[in-house]
Order: C-alpha cells, then sequence, then structure tokens
C-alpha cells in the first residue's frame, strides 16, 4: 500500500468512491494528474470548508474598509466573520469599518413574518450612525429561505439616502464552499461598483492588484514595492482596499492576479468588458516576485520601467542577502506540508523553495480543478448543479472604457513566455511521491502527520491544535498568527525568520512526537539471539 | 445600537444558539457533535472554540447544500451519522440544529429514528438539540443541549445519595477547582457537562482524538436518582433548565444558586453542600481566610473602581457580587442576551455599593451590542472593564484595560484557565482588577493631587439625584456638576467626535488692539465664511436674546463663544455683560472665547469668575522678529507698538496669561495660522510651547488671503501641506484636524452653519392683508424651518396665523417609535395617530407629503401645503393663500 492507499483504506466503500478522486500521490512517471475537486464535501468528516457567506462576506467583501457590509440574518454569522482574518487596513480619511461588525440580529419573528422591514431600519440607522458612502448587505441561510427581497431594499437605500448600496444574495448553503461566494462577490461587485467612478490616473502604467486581501500587511508590501518601480496601483481587491478606488478600477492598464482562486472571475471579466489584461502573478516567494515584477514590465515594455524594475530587483535582493543566506541554511531540507485556500498553498511551495524547503504534502480546501492542473482544464471541467446555481454574467464590451493597453500581436508573443493570462495551476510545481489532497478533512490530516511526519505544517486555526498536539509545528497560513507580511522580499524574510522560530524553540526539545517512538527498522542487535 | 437603534446591531455582546450547544456536548464523555445546517457554521464555530481553548475542537456538519433545502437535509445527516461513527467511534452524538435546519423545518428526532431503524446494531447514543441562532444566544444555546442530555439519556431512578450539579458555560479551570472542591467536601456528586479535560487538554505521548474526559452517559443515568440538584445559574428559563425538567419527572428537589463568585456566593454554596453531608475541610477554610484577607488588603484601591461588566447573565451577576463586595462599582453592567430579569437581580448589589460612595447614576442593560456598552461607559466614566475579549477595540478606544474572563478570548493565549469561581477564583480575580486601577493610579497620582491640592484647581463636587429613564431599559441617572474637562466632551471644537453639538458665536467684540497682516474685519458678508467676518455686531442684550432664541431652537445648542469679529478681551465689558447675562439665565453653558492674549494677564481671573471654561489664543510664533513680520501693530495701555517691540509685549502676555488659565483648569487652544515664509518653520517650537504650557490642542490653520489685507497676495497653503504639518505635531500634542474657520456670528454644529436664519431682521416688508385666524400644523425638524416629512415627523410645531402674524401656540409629539409589533404592525396606525394629533388645524406644512397621507388628509378637508421656507413666513404665507 503506498501512502495515498493507506489514507483511503478506514473509509465505507461509499466515501471511499469519493474521496480516492481527491486524493493524488505522484508518482516517478510524471505523468499529469487528474483531481476531483469543487465538489459537494462528505458530511460528517469535518471539512476544513467554510460556507458561501464566508467567502462573499468574510473573504471577499470583508476587507473593504470604507463599507458597511451588512449582514443581514442572525447574530452568529455575522458575529464569527468579525476580523477573523486579520486583514489589516488604514483609515486615514477616518472611514475604516473594518473593526466594526453589523448585523440585522434577525429573531425568531423576524423568520417567521419576514426580515425586510427590519433591514430597512438597520440601514436607516446605520445611516444615522455612520453615514457612509457604500452599504453591502450580505444574506445568510435563512434570509434565501424566508424570501426577503434584499435587492429590493438595495435599491430603496441607494434612492432614500443616494448611496451606493449592494445586495449579495450569499446564503450559506449555497454552492460547495467558499468558492460560491467568491463568485457571487465577484458579479456583485462587477456588476454594480467597477466602472462606476473616474477618477484620472496619475501615472503611466497603472495596475490593479486582485485577489490581495492585506493578511499581515501583504497587500502593503506589494504596493510599496510596485510604487517604488513606477507603477500606480488604482486599486486593491480587496485588502485595505475600499469602494472608492475600486470604482475606478475599469481605468488601469493592466490586472495582476495573485489569488487565482477568488477573483480570477473579475479579472477575465473586465477582460472582456474593458480589455485590460491581466497576468498571474504571485509576490510569495523571493523567484516568483522577482518573475512576477520582470513579466509585468516585459509587458509595458518600456526600457525606463524595465531599469528600474531590475535596480529595485537588486536593491531588495541585497537588502535581504544576508538573512536569505542564514535562515536557508537553518531551513535546508526541512518538509512541509501546506494546507490552505484556494491558490495559497501553490504560492507557499514557492517561498518555501527559496529556503531549500520541500513540500511533500499539498492542499486546498475549495480549488477547482484549475488551480490544481492548470487553465488547460477548464474546457474538461463538468459543470455540475451546485456551480450552475451560482450566476454566471454575460459581459459585452464597454462602449466607452474599453481600451487595449498592447496590440495582439504583442499579446500573443508575450502569452508564449509568461503567465499572461495563464495559470499553470499547482500540480506542475510538485515533486516526486509528493501528495495533493482537495478538501482535506480531519481524518485524512491526522493520517497524513502519522505517514509523513512532515516537519512543519502550514494549515489553520481549526487543524492547528490537532497538529501540534501530534508533535508537530504549525503556522497558521490564513491569519499569519499575528505575523507577516510574508509578501516580497522583505516578507520572506520575515516568514523564514517564523518558520525557524517554529521549528527551533526549545519546546520541542521536551516533546516527543508518535512516530519517533516507533521502531523504524526491525533487526537483531549485534551478539544476541 | 444607540439608545434608539434596535435593528442594526453594532458589534455584538452576544453569539448564537449552535456555539453554546456544541460546547456544552464538549463537556460529555466520548461525546462527538454535528451541527445540521451548512457548513460554514461549523467551520466558524470550531474557528472561535479552537482560538478560546487553545485546544482542538472537531464539530461535524451535514454540510447540506441547495439542494438540501428543496428536497430536506435528511440525506445529508444519515449519511454524516454513518460517517461519524465510523470513523470515530463515538458513544454518544449531540446532533445541533442551526439557522438553515430550522427554517427549512427538519424534523430531527424523525431523522435519528430513521438511523436507528436503518443501523439496529447501532450503540451510540444520538441527541437531537433545537438550537436555531435565530432563537437565542450561546447561553441559551448551552443550557438547551444540557436539557436534552437528560431528556434523552436513559436513566436509571433507583435513589442514590448522590447531588447533580449543573453548570453553565464556566472554564475548565473552574470546573477542575468546582470538582476539586466537592470531593474535598466529601459529595458524592455528579456534574453536567464537565468540560475540564475535553477542552484543556495535556499534551501527551499519543494525541486521542475522541474526547475522554467528560461526564459520561453511565453517570448522567444517575442524575434520576440523586438526592437532591444544584443547578449553577439564576436566569435560565424553565423550558431550559435541566433542574426542572429532572424536578418535574423524576422528583429530584432543586435549587438555583449563583455561580460561587465572591464570598456571599461561595459561602451560600458552600453551606448548601454542607447540608448535603459536606465537611469543610481545613484547606477550604485557609481559602477563605486568604480572600477575606485581600479583599482587606485592596479595599482602598477597589474602592476606586468604576467597572464595566458585560457577558452572559449568570457571569455578569457572579462578577457585580464580587464587585459589590469588595466596593467597586459597576456602572455599566451589560448582557448581550434578552434577559427579563437581569435588572432585578443585579440592581440590589449595585445600588448598595453605588450610594455610599454618592455614584448616583449607573447603567443596567441586556440585549445590548458594544455600540451601546461603549457611550455608557464614556457617559458614566468607567475606568475598568470586565468580560471577553471582543470587548478589546472598545478598551482600546477608550484606554481602559479589560480583565478578560469568560467566553471568548481571543487575542490571548489560556482563556480556558481563567478562574473566578470559589474563594481562590474570587481572590484571582480581585487582583487582577485591583491591579489595573493601581496600575492607572501609579501614573496619575502625583499630577492630581498636585493639581488639585498645590493648585487648588478642582472644586468639591455635589451630586443630586434625578431619574432619568431611557426608553424604559436604560435607567441613568442624571448630574448636576460638570467640569471643563467634561464640557469637552460636548465642544464640537475641542473634541473631534462633538460634531453633533452646536455652539453660537455672538458678535459683541468689533474693536481689536492688534492688526495682523493676514486680517481684515468686515462686517456684512454675509456669504463669506471665516474668521473676523459678521453680518451685524450685537450689543449684549441683543446678544443675549439672541442666544435665547437660538437656545430654544436648537437643544444640542451647548457652547457660546465669544470670537470677535475683534478681539473678545479688547471689548471685555461687553463680553462680561453678555455672560453675565447668559449665566445667569442658563448656567450649564459651557462659554468659550477666542482672544488674541494680548489682554489676558489683565482678565484670565475674571474669565475664570465668569464661567469661561475654554479658551483659543491665536498665537503664530514664539520669536519676537517672526512676529514683527506677522503683526503691523499692538495697541496697548494707550500706546501703540511697532515691529519687534509690539510683538515681544503680544508674545510676553500670550504666554503669561496661557500658564495662569492652565494653571487653573481652564482648557486652552492654542490657534497658529500657518503662513509660508514666515512662521512654517517655526510652528513645530509653538506647538512645543503650548505643550509645556499644558494646553490641550492645538489648531494649526490655512491662511485665508483676503483682499485688502497686506498678506491678500500669500502664498496659498495646501490642504497636504497642513496635513503634513498637523501630522509632523502631533507628537507633541492633540492636533485639530476639524477646524472649519468659523465667522464670528456662526451658529449650529460645525458642519452645517445656520446664522443666516438668525440675523436679526430690521423690518419685514411683507404686506399682508389681515384674515381669520387659522391653525397650522409644522413639520420640521429644525424648529426653524419646514423641513420635515409629513410621515417621519416625531412632533408637530402648531402655529396661529392671520397672515399678517404668525403665533406659536405648542408643540405636539407624535409617538414615533412602535411599542411592539402587537400595537404597530404597519405604518396605518402611525399614520392615524398623526392625523389624530392635527385634526383641528386647517392645514399641514411639510416639506413632501406621501400620496396615501395626502388622500387622508384631504379626505379630513385639511390642506397640504408642501414648502421648505422659515417657518413664519410659511405659515404667513399660507394663511394667506
Amino acid at each position: 500500500m503506498n501512502e495515498r492507499e493507506k489514507i483511503l483504506d478506514k473509509y465505507s466503500a461509499k466515501v471511499f468512491k469519493n474521496r480516492k478522486d481527491h486524493v493524488v500521490q505522484f508518482d516517478n512517471a510524471g505523468m499529469p494528474k487528474e483531481i476531483a475537486a469543487n465538489s459537494r464535501s462528505i458530511p460528517g468528516l469535518m471539512s476544513n470548508r467554510g460556507c458561501c457567506y464566508a467567502g462573499c462576506k468574510g473573504v471577499v467583501l470583508g476587507p473593504l474598509r470604507d463599507v458597511v457590509v451588512l449582514t443581514h440574518g442572525p447574530i452568529g454569522c455575522g458575529f464569527y466573520s468579525w476580523g477573523t482574518r486579520r486583514n489589516k487596513a488604514k483609515s486615514e480619511d477616518g472611514k475604516s469599518y473594518i473593526q466594526y461588525c453589523f448585523s440585522t440580529d434577525m429573531q425568531e419573528a423576524d423568520i417567521v413574518f419576514g426580515g425586510e422591514k427590519k433591514l430597512r431600519q438597520a440601514i436607516e440607522e446605520a445611516m444615522e450612525l455612520f453615514n457612509p458612502s457604500c452599504i453591502m448587505i450580505c444574506s445568510t441561510c435563512p434570509v434565501g429561505l424566508i424570501g426577503d427581497d434584499i435587492n429590493a431594499v438595495a435599491t430603496w437605500a441607494e434612492e432614500k439616502f443616494n448611496i451606493k448600496c449592494v445586495a449579495y444574495s450569499c446564503e450559506g448553503y449555497k454552492g460547495v464552499s467558499q468558492s460560491a461566494g467568491h463568485h457571487i462577490a465577484n458579479n456583485g461587485l462587477m456588476k454594480s461598483i467597477i466602472g462606476t467612478g473616474d477618477a484620472p490616473l496619475t501615472k503611466k502604467y497603472s495596475v490593479n492588484i486582485l485577489g490581495e486581501y492585506n493578511i499581515g500587511g501583504d497587500g502593503w508590501e506589494t504596493e510599496r514595492l510596485l510604487e517604488k518601480i513606477g507603477y500606480e496601483v488604482v486599486s486593491i481587491f480587496t485588502g485595505d482596499g475600499s469602494y472608492e478606488a475600486i470604482k475606478n478600477a475599469h481605468t488601469a492598464n493592466l490586472n495582476l492576479v495573485q489569488c487565482h482562486r477568488s477573483i480570477n472571475y473579475i479579472a477575465e471579466m473586465m477582460k472582456t468588458k474593458y480589455g485590460i489584461d491581466w497576468f498571474k502573478v504571485n509576490f510569495i516567494g523571493i523567484d516568483e516576485t522577482i518573475r512576477s515584477l520582470r513579466e509585468i514590465a516585459a509587458y509595458f515594455n518600456d526600457p525606463t520601467l524595465i531599469a528600474n524594475t531590475e535596480k529595485v530587483i537588486a536593491e531588495e535582493l541585497e537588502e535581504v542577502a544576508e538573512a536569505r543566506e542564514y535562515y536557508k541554511e537553518k531551513l535546508h531540507g526541512k518538509t512541509a506540508a501546506v494546507f490552505v485556500g484556494g491558490s495559497r498553498s501553490h504560492h507557499y511551495q514557492m517561498l518555501l523553495a527559496d529556503f531549500g524547503m520541500k513540500t511533500i504534502i499539498a492542499g486546498y480546501e475549495f480549488a477547482h480543478r484549475d488551480d490544481y492542473e492548470g487553465l488547460e482544464v477548464r474546457p474538461n471541467v463538468k459543470v455540475d448543479a451546485d456551480s450552475r446555481n451560482i450566476e454566471e454574467l454575460t459581459i459585452t464590451p464597454d462602449d466607452k472604457y474599453y481600451h487595449l493597453s498592447i496590440d495582439k500581436e504583442r499579446f500573443d508573443a508575450l502569452k508564449l513566455t509568461t503567465e499572461l493570462e495563464y495559470y499553470k495551476g499547482m500540480f506542475k510545481d510538485m515533486g516526486d511521491g509528493t501528495i495533493a489532497i482537495d478538501d482535506f478533512n480531519h481524518y485524512e490530516t491526522e493520517k497524513l502527520l502519522e505517514l509523513f511526519h512532515p516537519n512543519i505544517f502550514y494549515s489553520g486555526i481549526k487543524d492547528k491544535y490537532m497538529i501540534q498536539k501530534s508533535g508537530t509545528p504549525s503556522r497558521q497560513m490564513h491569519s499569519y498568527d499575528y505575523s507577516g507580511p510574508y509578501a516580497g522580499f522583505k516578507g520572506a524574510i520575515k516568514f523564514a525568520s517564523d518558520t525557524y522560530m517554529s521549528l527551533f524553540t526549545p519546546a520541542w526539545q521536551y516533546i516527543t512526537p508518535p512516530w519517533r517512538m516507533q521502531p523504524t527498522l526491525e533487526g537483531k542487535v549485534g551478539g544476541a539471539d | 445600537m444607540g439608545y434608539n437603534f434596535t435593528n442594526l446591531n453594532v458589534n455584538p455582546c452576544k453569539m448564537c444558539m449552535p456555539m453554546g450547544a456544541v460546547t456544552a456536548l464538549y463537556g460529555i464523555k466520548r461525546c462527538m457533535s454535528i451541527l445540521h445546517g451548512s457548513q460554514g457554521c461549523s467551520t466558524y464555530i470550531r474557528r472561535h472554540m479552537a482560538t478560546h481553548y487553545n485546544e482542538p475542537v472537531d464539530i461535524a456538519s451535514s454540510s447540506l447544500s441547495e439542494e438540501g433545502t428543496v428536497f430536506g437535509g435528511a440525506d445529508n445527516l444519515l449519511k454524516g451519522l454513518a460517517n461519524m461513527i465510523r470513523m470515530y467511534q463515538p458513544e454518544v452524538i449531540g446532533v445541533a440544529t442551526t439557522c438553515l435546519a430550522e427554517t427549512i423545518g427538519e424534523d430531527v428526532p424523525a431523522i435519528i429514528r430513521r438511523f436507528y431503524m436503518a443501523n439496529p446494531d447501532c450503540k451510540v447514543k444520538i441527541i437531537p438539540v433545537s438550537s436555531a441562532g435565530y432563537a437565542g444566544t450561546q447561553y441559551e444555546g448551552f443550557f438547551r443541549s444540557l436539557r436534552a442530555i437528560v431528556e434523552y439519556a436513559e436513566m436509571d431512578e433507583t435513589k442514590n445519595n448522590k447531588v447533580n450539579i449543573i453548570t453553565g458555560a464556566i472554564s475548565p479551570a473552574d470546573t477542575r477547582y468546582l470538582k476539586n472542591l466537592l470531593t474535598e467536601l466529601g459529595i458524592d456528586y455528579i456534574l453536567l457537562p464537565d468540560l475540564s479535560e475535553n477542552l484543556d487538554g495535556g499534551h501527551s505521548d499519543v494525541y486521542n482524538r475522541l474526547p475522554d474526559g467528560g461526564t459520561s452517559l453511565a453517570e448522567i443515568a444517575h442524575m434520576a436518582g440523586a438526592q437532591y440538584t444544584i443547578e449553577l445559574s439564576t436566569f435560565i428559563s424553565d423550558e431550559s433548565s435541566p433542574g426542572k425538567y429532572l424536578a418535574d419527572t423524576y422528583g429530584v428537589p432543586y435549587v438555583r444558586m449563583d455561580l460561587p463568585t465572591g464570598v456571599r456566593a461561595m459561602d451560600a454554596l458552600v453551606a448548601k453542600l454542607v447540608e448535603f453531608g459536606g465537611k469543610i475541610p481545613v484547606k477550604l477554610q485557609k481559602e477563605r481566610e486568604r480572600y477575606l484577607d485581600a479583599m482587606i488588603d485592596s479595599h482602598k484601591y477597589s474602592a476606586l473602581g468604576r467597572a464595566a461588566v458585560f457577558g452572559e447573565p449568570d457571569f455578569v451577576k457572579a462578577v457585580i457580587q464580587l464587585c459589590a463586595e469588595n466596593g467597586i462599582v459597576p456602572v455599566v453592567s451589560a448582557t448581550g442576551s434578552a434577559c427579563k430579569m437581569f435588572h432585578e437581580q443585579i440592581e440590589p448589589d449595585i445600588k448598595a455599593v453605588a450610594a455610599p460612595v454618592f455614584v448616583e447614576r449607573y447603567a443596567m442593560v441586556d440585549d445590548a451590542d458594544f455600540e451601546m456598552i461603549e457611550k455608557l461607559m464614556v457617559d458614566l466614566k468607567v475606568n475598568v472593564m470586565i468580560g471577553n475579549s471582543d470587548g478589546r477595540r472598545v478598551a482600546q478606544r477608550l484606554s481602559l484595560d479589560l480583565i478578560r474572563c469568560a467566553f471568548p478570548i481571543h487575542d490571548q493565549i489560556g482563556g480556558q484557565r481563567i478562574q473566578m469561581l470559589g474563594y481562590d477564583g474570587s481572590l484571582q480575580l480581585l487582583d487582577r482588577i485591583v491591579n489595573s486601577l493601581l496600575g492607572a493610579r501609579e501614573h496619575t497620582f502625583r499630577e492630581e493631587l498636585y493639581n488639585k491640592y498645590y493648585l487648588g484647581g478642582e472644586t468639591g463636587k455635589m451630586e443630586t439625584q434625578a431619574v432619568v429613564e431611557m426608553k424604559g431599559e436604560v435607567p441613568v441617572m442624571a448630574e448636576k456638576v460638570i467640569s471643563p474637562a467634561d464640557k469637552t466632551e460636548t465642544h464640537p471644537c475641542f473634541n473631534c467626535s462633538g460634531g453633533q453639538y452646536a455652539r453660537i458665536h455672538l458678535p459683541i467684540a468689533p474693536k481689536c488692539n492688534v492688526q495682523c497682516n493676514y486680517c481684515l474685519r468686515k462686517y456684512d458678508c454675509p456669504n463669506e465664511s471665516r474668521p473676523g467676518v459678521t453680518t451685524q455686531i450685537l450689543n449684549p442684550e441683543e446678544a443675549f436674546a439672541k442666544y435665547k432664541l437660538v437656545k430654544a431652537n436648537m437643544p444640542n445648542l451647548k457652547v457660546v463663544g465669544i470670537a470677535g469679529p475683534g478681539d473678545s478681551l479688547a471689548n471685555f465689558s461687553q463680553t462680561k455683560q453678555t455672560l453675565s447675562l447668559i449665566k445667569e439665565y442658563d448656567p450649564d453653558v459651557t462659554f468659550c472665547l477666542s482672544t488674541n492674549g494680548l489682554m489676558l494677564p489683565m482678565y484670565a481671573q475674571d474669565l475664570i469668575d465668569l464661567g469661561v471654561s475654554h479658551v483659543t489664543v491665536t498665537m503664530n510664533t514664539i520669536s519676537p522678529k517672526i512676529g514683527a513680520q506677522i503683526y503691523q501693530y499692538v495697541n496697548y495701555m494707550g500706546f501703540r507698538y511697532t515691529g519687534e517691540q509690539g510683538a515681544t509685549i503680544l508674545l510676553a502676555n500670550q504666554l503669561a496669561g496661557i500658564k495662569y488659565l492652565t494653571d487653573h483648569g481652564i482648557v486652552c487652544k492654542i490657534n497658529i495660522v500657518m503662513l509660508k515664509g514666515i512662521n512654517d518653520e517655526e510652528i513645530e517650537a509653538v506647538v512645543q510651547k503650548a505643550k509645556e504650557l499644558h494646553c490641550e490642542i492645538t489648531n494649526i490653520m490655512q491662511l485665508i488671503p483676503v483682499k485688502g489685507s497686506t498678506f491678500e497676495d500669500m502664498p496659498l497653503v495646501s490642504n497636504k501641506e497642513i496635513t503634513a504639518m498637523r501630522k509632523k505635531c502631533e507628537g507633541h500634542m492633540k492636533q485639530m484636524y476639524h477646524c472649519r474657520q468659523c465667522r464670528a456670528d456662526a451658529v449650529g454644529t460645525l458642519d452645517n452653519d445656520e446664522s443666516i436664519n438668525y440675523q436679526m431682521k430690521q423690518e419685514t416688508n411683507v404686506i399682508a392683508i389681515k384674515k381669520e385666524r387659522q391653525r397650522f400644523a409644522v413639520a420640521t425638524k429644525s424648529g426653524m424651518l419646514v423641513d420635515q416629512h409629513f410621515g417621519h415627523a416625531q412632533e408637530f410645531y402648531i402655529y396661529e396665523s392671520d397672515g399678517e402674524t404668525a403665533n406659536f401656540i405648542e408643540k405636539r409629539n407624535v409617538d414615533k417609535y412602535c411599542n411592539g409589533p402587537d400595537v404597530c404592525e404597519d405604518k396605518v396606525d402611525k399614520i392615524e395617530s398623526i392625523l389624530q394629533t392635527i385634526k383641528d388645524c386647517s392645514a399641514v406644512l411639510a416639506l413632501r407629503v406621501g400620496e396615501s397621507p395626502s388622500r387622508r388628509l384631504e379626505a379630513l378637508g385639511i390642506r397640504i401645503v408642501v414648502t421648505y421656507d422659515r417657518i413664519e413666513e410659511a405659515v404667513k404665507k399660507a394663511a394667506n393663500q
């Protein structure tokens, strides 16, 4: 039995049939692997997945600092998504609601008689208390079931208060994971926000950063690098992002996609509507940051810009050179497991490689097949009922704002050599013998620890303590355990130093992981019979 | 949720039922739980519990999808149960419902029966818990689980000698304490639930995924035959009470007691346990003595405490009892649960501890959110917070310590080990509270003593009692004497968040004794808004009359300022007379005055005697050389000084005057006009000087180049530059970012100057024909203008007019807020009550009137005048129509 088979062994026939396609082990043949993804979780197995609401409100909309994101539903969902992702935001203009939680706190009577009236009143109160320029309503499970017309309320609020108000029907039961919520959030931003502003650009080369949620300040570090080179960052989706910035996103020359899973919809829709090309970038990892910066510069093909890019890369590299060597020496050869999100497990493998660490286990909570296998797999993906229920917008080119930054010939040429409008997926960067799991659950995580005993396990809060109980250091990749940034050059060093701390804390010397007590070789001691 | 906000919860002080339900299930041996609903519920709750307990928290989900909402979730739940049993072999499974399952009407007991039918060999006890997220908070959810456990467990009614102890969500450390106590007293007990090991486990060689600690079903079976039940909760309803169920079903007598925090509650519990044969060990006696000793050791510092306590009702009550017996006044007590008995159970203790120390104001709120708690805390001057870590944002904003207790603790480690029960736990909690108070004291007491006794700044306070009921649920008592610092809170200029308060500048001071190069005083431009501008000069009597008029219409008017148009102290007799008149009429008003400071040393004591609490001095420089460039001349004691000589006199007087004021507790603000190329390099030094002089805030302003003034061609200072300068100076002291550079006759809030509405009319040239007197109902927000939508009006101003004059008769209130769904199901009732209010009027004047009210008004023969105008004018016009 190889490790994959051992993991699946305990499952009942039914569960085995389902899970076997979600667990892939890479063998020496190096054949491209298929994986089942974005399908329903199995009840009772303690998946790490969240719900549609979590993806929409918690991930994509939550970080918008100048928006009152109002949860329409009973109190729990609002409470649980309150400040949990530790995404940071500045509040220079005094309008930051990032520390707040707003909920209509529906009660039994509202479920029975409908909650629209309460929602309207809550909006009136929010206006009186905070006077925001934008309100977003996110609905939770019961709202869709009792049929509150949140879109009508949004229209009413826009007319009454002359603000922007967008309703998101992101009930928790929609789709199969957070991913459905990302899509719904993307649609709302595309339909109602992007393209409504007309602030002029201030620099020649401008970009949006898509899918960067500023966990631990990653967005700020990325923005700093881009601005140092000379780009204008029009908007960030959505870490430390704002309604005021996002409404101008369509004016940018280029979209940079960090988290492919959560935001690819917007990148693609903006391409159709505004002609804006997009790059799959990755600012996690030193080599990846360099690749991304060079590809962006190549896109604009301006000698000054290219020179600036090289200058900044050289400067930043020099600054971290010594620390990089030090940590590389300490971390070289350590093995890691990475289990996060729908894009991060790939990004972090690249960062780990910078320091000579080897990723032996990787998995996603809510990725789709293209996140594993690359965009080329899209035509082969079967659309099931759960995905069909999520609206696909029909987008047509915009008369006023459609603009191409480069001609088709150059576009085609670039596409051959760079990740222009292409995402290769995680699998191509994974080595022999390593294992990939989709929608990993509690049991599988435990089994992986037992079989592979990686030196460190990067995951989230839900499995953190179980991992540590088994004697393995863990770091939370959803919130960085209060640390960060991990993006860019300096972030990579921060990550390495955090990893070093986790691995080499004296406390571990007093702990014996279970596998150290199991004999690995059986034989006789010389001389004995 | 301010006092009047009931539909928007801002920063909740509660969680949902499923959270409590699964937490309680963690106290059962070899039990796992599954949430029937979408998987986010389980993920969110696992996340929150794991962060608090620093332990693995495994809660399964039936992962309902959209299909489940249409066809029901039975299949998912059945699969989930089968998988859990196969993978983990639990002995008990709790199935807690969520909003989703309850809304689609899942019959969980029936699904469980189906499961047993399909799996006849299944030995696992499966317990359904109905816990819709909208039906209550985690507090109720916790007890619902316990109730379901005793309802569904197989019971053995054979009488035994055990005592059932039932608790709410107490920490694992407290649970261990309680178990230890019971053992040492020699009580044979059954504890429900027992979180002590499962949510605070150790590190062993092998990680055991199934919670192996906790109360077993075998033990629970004996609860039916126990001699007695003690339920450590006094708020939970009968329907959710396991003790009540055991009493009703098996005749086990029971008592509800407070959580044993503080000497009284702990004594009561110990006494009760002694009734059942408990023997008090020496160790416990010593523990009690130590707590008493600690109470005495701390009592002087405890008495300084003005606490805000928030959380689940039983927790809040326990902490209040501890506070009360230690002389700490819990001035704000709040719970997120809607809890009927909250007030009546906690108020006696609060009252008893508050009265002897002259604290007349305290608040108790249930169904509270942090928005409300914060407002009350500011209002009631809380100096320490006690509750879960969700209060950290408030604590940070108000620079207070938060004594972390209860669930959840998300920003610190060790939430599961916080103790507050028993003599030991009480001692630990008391020490933490007192140390916080001492910490604050240590940093401030020298300065306070110096100010109070050496400088004699503070005066004694007398507090009188008056009860103000706020919506019937927040009894807050009113206070009489207000200090300058209190007044700052309602001063729109000195307090950046005081924007809702209005001020009036009375233009009584035309003369000036310094000619600044940037200033040109003009008296009659209503469209220009900057310092030095007014439309007319008033004499003190006129100013007094204007104040009365504005105050009558603007209840949020808190501040009377003298801001020129010249210098308030160059016209001291007018200033003095005006302030005296107003002070006699309205002793609580805040007086504020701005001056160039030249005459400050001469009049500072007079200002203090007049009750001026806030003074703004414009001090552009502390260098006579630079001053010489800014000031053309200075008229002082009958002579005109120019150049550095004049600037030196001005500066010396400014410094001496400011020092005198701040030494006497007057709040001083320094205005600095930023003049490019003249004083911009020096501003930081001016700010540092202001700090040395103990000023409160500095306001660096842009120059407004005025045509005709010497500096008319001066380069403009951009917003960016001014902000950069303020930011730079922020390191030294507080900066004003919200200055509007107001007119000398400004009226209203900073954002809404209404001075145009209050200019004294010379004469009116309306030729009116005398008509029969008619009555008019006016919908108004401001009291000055017809500016309210008919349907939104809370009150109507009733006027009578014959077309020539318009007389105000009275205000009539419409009950704007409905009193619950019974009396106010829809708007019809409200329109009806409005109509009742104004049915004797011949016309209604409103900003707008909706379609259906229009029809109903017409049916009653009431005319509708839709207008936006001053009330008097509008009424006269309406009378002439």
